[in-house]
């Protein structure tokens, strides 16, 4: 019974293993988690107009692709990217360009910083 | 000769049994609940890719016959009504973000600000009245007349070419 239960055991985490596609484990902003920022860039619809490496979507460019966020200069054209601008840019996008097309997605303050987490894994 | 059809017949009999055995593999894989049906477990890309390219075909082949009537101007200030009170919901809008639900839906709606890059203009009206299957779109013939789904189709043709503040205009503008 107990051979059983930890075969089962074994063979779960092994298929937890291979199902999931973790990040690295670098946390670029404070506080924030990129293993759940993943999931919640897919809550607030951010794949239905970004292409974003590592989540599952269709090729959409509605808005710019996020591949290579974490490496790039500026963000959204000419705003400095800093996890503090990043941070302000996902939480409310017209507070830095009032003309962008891009909606207040209304992302709470704490998915926001796990979803700035996971974007700055994306070198 | 003989030898040909054997190996034919070997072939023939290795496909099927791979076949079978694949099918009932799936069957028993489906049957033990490993597999995570939850909205934050994502589709591995290839099945999604697969589905999205399934589910592209089938609206074309579809649509193939419908008949698009003109479709003017005052046709895309009354869908501009129709959206802004039934698909804002789920799409958002230029400058519009869809409602909580619309955004967590998985697969997720979408904007359909590239919608016109996508799909002919019979292919939205055939998507729109008729819906799709396990992604949420409802049936819309059930609730809205055949004339209203063709103003929704000459609205969201003009999408692209919209400004946040022209939505907001358009949809300021109503008069009813």
């Amino acid at each position: 019974m107990k051979a059983s239960l930890r075969t089962a055991l074994l063979v779960s985490c092994m298929l937890s293993a291979c199902s999931e596609r973790a990040p690295d484990k670098q946390v670029g902003v404070q506080t924030g988690d990129p293993v759940r920022g993943r999931i919640a860039l897919t809550q607030y619809a951010c794949h239905a107009c970004h292409v974003i490496p590592g989540i599952t979507g269709s090729d959409v460019y509605v808005g710019p692709p996020l591949a290579g966020l974490a490496s790039r200069t500026m963000i959204a054209g000419d705003i400095p990217n800093t996890p503090k601008n990043l941070l302000a840019w996902i939480r409310d996008p017209h507070s830095l360009d009032p003309a962008t097309a891009m909606p207040n997605m209304g992302v709470r303050e704490q998915d926001a910083r796990d979803m700035a987490a996971y974007l700055s894994t994306l070198k | 000769m003989a030898q040909t059809r054997l190996v034919i017949r070997t072939v023939a009999i290795t496909l099927c049994a791979l076949a079978f055995g694949g099918a009932l593999t799936a069957y028993a894989f489906m049957m033990t609940g490993f597999y995570n049906v939850s909205a934050t477990k994502q589709h591995l890309q290839p099945v999604y890719s697969f589905l999205e390219t399934g589910m592209h075909r089938s609206v074309r082949f579809h649509a193939r016959n419908v008949h698009v009537p003109p479709l003017d101007e005052g046709m895309v200030r009354q869908g501009a009504r129709l959206y802004a009170t039934h698909c804002v919901t789920c799409h958002g809008a230029p400058g519009v973000a869809p409602a909580g639900i619309g955004m967590s839906m998985q697969p997720v709606p979408g904007p359909l600000v590239d919608a016109r890059g996508k799909w002919q203009d019979r292919e939205l009206y055939w998507i729109v009245r008729h819906g799709i299957k396990m992604s949420g779109m409802p049936a819309w013939e059930f609730r809205l007349a055949d004339d209203e789904i063709w103003q929704l189709v000459a609205f969201v043709r003009q999408l692209p070419d919209m400004s946040p503040a022209d939505y907001a205009h358009q949809v300021r503008e109503q008069p009813q």
